[in-house]
This record gives structure tokens, C-alpha cells and sequence, in this order.
């Protein structure tokens, strides 16, 4: 870590800055509207907004600035979309005991997930889709969305709940 | 289970592989594990749309350059505003200066007495107008004329009025002016008078008037001193009803309806401007025609039977 104070104002942090966090938020909006064009937008804005803001944000704050800057242009925007998710083909480790009914299965699985996390509330969805889909830690969650990490525990465990829920037994 | 669950947020704690050994035994029973495990499991091979970052790194650089470029055109418009806005001042200023077209115009029945720069007089008739252009004027003595007026003129350089059916230049005289539509009438009190119409040309002596309608154009002889309409008669030599009543109209505010006589029929005679019957008695009762007010402003003209 090197003590000198890295300029967001500098096109080369700027760009590390886009490649660390730029995906980050696009999906964070797109979980909350479904709108790809709309999350890639705000995404856009957020990003020129820091440009504009450069000499004010210090580079380690830039990620919350452009998460609240992104969060807040979405509570203007009032469409709501749909989210369309996609899932990576599921390695199997063990593949020479796969049945072509396991497979159908698996697939029914994946498919009634997509749709059960597309009908959540958007509370438990964001805070549901950041933590498995993006890995992100609840103090980040919290972070991102300004919420306490108890708040966000309690989305996270009634976003299970509801999936529980609306999936039903296998 | 479920309250449990939701009281110390057992689910989200499991998920982040906070919870103690004990516990965590305590849920692999539960009937409900089997299927919170492939939820969690399943959910994060989940993936958001694809998502092109370069894109989107392009489109914010646009973004940024062409905003960074509008500032610095911004400046140059401002400027341009500025500029712009100096020279409709400067060009106001000027043509206050130099707008020196002056108009007179008189509603119906009134007269106005206009003196010009070089102190030549124009007396308008009722519902005349007069246009002229103060800048220059000694050396460029040029008037546009609408109606009837009366002008007499300095001597000087060449005094012309522009009328739409043809223009008159003098040198230093008196003389009439009618213009009306497809109508010049002339007469010439004093001094010599020039009149171009229908691309001809008629020098009219003192005494002598001068008329054209539509393309055919006659001239005569006159005999008072100085028009009869500036003592509130206007007086008419053979002159077509048409314009007759054109005056009376703009002496009077009155409407004619001419629709049943013939209003090429010439009339020479005089009416006064003081009383509209008597001056409608004068005209229309040797003309053999009867006249009817209807309302206010309008009058209809009919054959006397």
C-alpha cells in the first residue's frame, strides 16, 4: 500500500476504479429494476458523476460514493422490471453417476429458483442476489445500501424463507 | 423453526458460515436443510446478465470528453451571445439614428397639416397616409403616398411621391395627389408637375389635372385657387362615382353598397364634409340615385325609380 493519495481526477485510477467496482453496480441496480438499460445508464451517470466530483471523493470512498450516487438516481426512477437472471452450467463432480433425470431435474431446480428471486420483494432481493450471486459480505450490503448488517441479516434470512417458501418440497 | 429463524437470523448466519458447530448440527436434521442447501448452493451459480464492461467504460469516456468539450465551446457561445446581443444594441441605436422614416396617417374624416424638413407643407386628406425618410432629405425629397393630400413644395432639388399606381416629381410647386387603388389623380396648382404612369409621362401646367384609371388616363382643366377640401368641401371634376364615393367613405367612416348602380358614371360637383346628408343629398340626388341608411355605418345605393 503506498502512502501517496491516489487521485480519482487521474484517468488511470479513474479506470481502475471503473474495472474494480463498474460491474458491481450495474448488477446491484439491475437487481433492483431488471432493466438492463436502465442499470447500465445509472451506472454510466454514477461514474460520470464521480468524473465531475473527482477532486471531492477520495479514491477508497469512490466505491461508496458511486454506490450511493447510483442508489439514489434509481429511487428517482420508477420502473420496475422483471429480473432475468442466467446460471452458470453446474459442474458435477461425480459425472459418471449423472442420470438424464437428474439433469431435467437440476435444470426444473434452476428454473423455478430464476423465477422465485424474480417475484421477492426488492428488499430481499438486492440483499439476497449480493450476497450469493456477488459474494459480497453483509457489512458491505449494509454499506451499499445503507442499512444496518442486522437489517440486512433479516432480509437475507426472510429472502431464504420466502424462496423456502415458494420453491416447496423437492 | 421458522420464528427461530427469523429471531436471531439463523438462516443469514448459516449462509455466511457464522454458525457454531452445534448448531449447525442441529440444522443438518431439520427436514428443511436439504432444501436451504440447494437454494444456497444453486443461487450462486446464479448470474446477472452479461455485461459489457469495456462498453460501458466507452460510453462514460464519451460522456466525460464531450463534456469537458462542451465546456470549453460553452465559452465560445457565451461570447457569441454577447457579441450578439452588443450588435442588436448597437444596430438599435443606430437605427433609432438612422430610422428617420417618418409616417403620418389620418383616420376617417380628419385632415393633418404636415410640414416637411425643407419646410414644404402636405396637407393629408381623411384616411390618407404619408411615409417619408428624414435622413437626407436635401438632397432626396421623396414621399410615398396613400389617400389624397395636397402638397406644396419648396423650391429645391426634385420632390417626387411615390404612389403604388405611379409617382409625380416637381421641382417647387402645389399640386393634389389621389392615390387610390388603380386610381392617380392629379392636380397642379402652381409650378410644373411630372407625372410617370403606366410607364407614360404628362407634364401638367398650373390648372391642369391629370387622371388615370386602371390603363386609360385623361387630363382637364380646373379653375380654383386651392383645393376646395382644405376649406371642408371636397369637389369633383367628371370624375368617376367610384372615387366619388371612395371620399365620402373616407370622409365619413360610412360603407356603400354599389352593388345596384353604376359607379363608372362620372359626377362633377362638390360635397361638404360638415353634414353626411346633405353631402350624400348633393351627390347621389343629381345622379338620379336613391340612398338608404342601414345601421350605423353603412349605406345602400340604389336606382331612383
Amino acid at each position: 500500500m503506498s502512502n501517496e493519495i491516489k487521485s480519482v481526477c487521474e484517468k488511470r485510477n479513474f479506470e481502475i476504479i471503473f474495472k474494480t467496482h463498474s460491474k458491481a453496480i450495474r448488477n446491484f441496480i439491475y437487481y433492483k429494476c431488471g432493466d438492463i438499460q436502465q442499470a447500465e445508464d445509472l451506472t454510466q451517470e454514477a461514474f460520470i458523476k464521480l468524473w465531475d466530483n473527482c477532486a471531492k471523493v477520495i479514491f477508497d470512498k469512490a466505491k461508496s460514493f458511486l454506490f450511493t450516487v447510483a442508489n439514489n438516481a434509481f429511487l428517482n426512477e420508477v420502473a420496475h422490471k422483471k429480473v432475468v437472471l442466467k446460471h452458470q452450467a453446474v459442474l458435477y463432480k461425480e459425472s459418471t453417476n449423472i442420470t438424464p433425470e437428474f439433469i431435467l431435474e437440476e435444470q426444473e431446480f434452476m428454473v423455478k429458483l430464476k423465477t422465485s428471486i424474480s417475484s421477492l420483494p426488492v428488499k430481499q432481493r438486492e440483499v439476497f442476489l449480493l450476497s450469493r450471486m456477488e459474494k459480497k459480505k453483509y457489512k458491505e450490503i449494509a454499506e451499499i445500501t445503507g442499512i444496518s448488517i442486522k437489517a440486512v441479516e433479516k432480509r437475507m434470512s426472510l429472502a431464504l424463507m420466502t424462496l423456502r417458501k415458494t420453491i416447496g418440497d423437492i | 423453526m421458522r420464528k427461530e429463524n427469523l429471531n436471531n437470523n439463523f438462516l443469514a448466519r448459516w449462509v455466511s458460515e457464522e454458525l457454531t458447530s452445534a448448531e449447525l448440527e442441529e440444522f443438518k436434521k431439520s427436514k428443511d436443510y436439504s432444501i436451504y442447501k440447494r437454494i444456497n448452493e444453486s443461487s450462486q451459480l446464479l448470474e446477472g446478465p452479461d455485461y459489457n464492461k469495456d462498453k460501458v467504460f466507452e460510453n462514460v469516456l464519451e460522456e466525460i470528453n464531450t463534456k469537458t468539450q462542451t465546456r470549453v465551446r460553452k465559452f465560445i457561445p457565451n461570447i457569441f451571445y454577447k457579441v450578439a446581443a452588443s450588435a442588436v444594441i448597437l444596430f438599435g441605436i443606430l437605427y433609432f439614428l438612422n430610422n428617420t422614416t417618418t409616417t403620418y396617417a389620418t383616420a376617417y374624416g380628419e385632415q393633418l397639416k404636415v410640414t416637411l424638413p425643407d419646410n414644404s407643407r402636405v396637407h393629408l386628406n381623411s384616411n390618407s397616409e404619408l411615409k417619408f425618410d428624414k435622413s437626407n432629405w436635401k438632397d432626396n425629397r421623396k414621399v410615398s403616398l396613400k389617400g389624397e393630400a395636397f402638397f406644396e413644395v419648396e423650391k429645391g432639388s426634385d420632390f417626387s411621391v411615390e404612389t403604388t399606381e405611379g409617382s409625380i416629381d416637381v421641382l417647387g410647386t402645389k399640386f393634389i395627389v389621389i392615390s387610390q387603388k388603380k386610381y392617380i389623380e392629379v392636380q397642379c396648382y402652381e409650378g410644373k408637375v411630372r407625372v410617370s404612369s403606366n410607364k407614360t409621362q404628362t407634364i401638367l401646367n398650373p390648372t391642369n389635372a391629370f387622371r388615370a384609371i386602371d390603363t386609360a388616363s385623361e387630363t382637364w382643366n380646373f379653375t380654383n385657387q386651392n383645393p376646395t377640401w382644405l376649406q371642408g368641401e371636397s369637389s369633383f371634376t367628371n370624375t368617376p362615382l367610384k372615387q366619388v364615393i371612395s371620399a365620402l367613405e373616407n370622409q365619413f367612416e360610412t360603407q356603400f353598397n354599389l352593388n345596384n348602380i353604376d359607379a363608372n358614371k362620372r359626377f362633377t360637383g362638390s360635397f361638404t364634409h360638415s353634414d353626411i346628408k346633405l353631402a350624400l343629398k348633393t351627390v347621389f340626388v343629381p345622379m338620379k340615385i336613391s340612398f338608404t341608411f342601414k345601421g350605423e355605418n353603412s349605406v345602400v345605393l340604389d336606382k331612383t325609380k
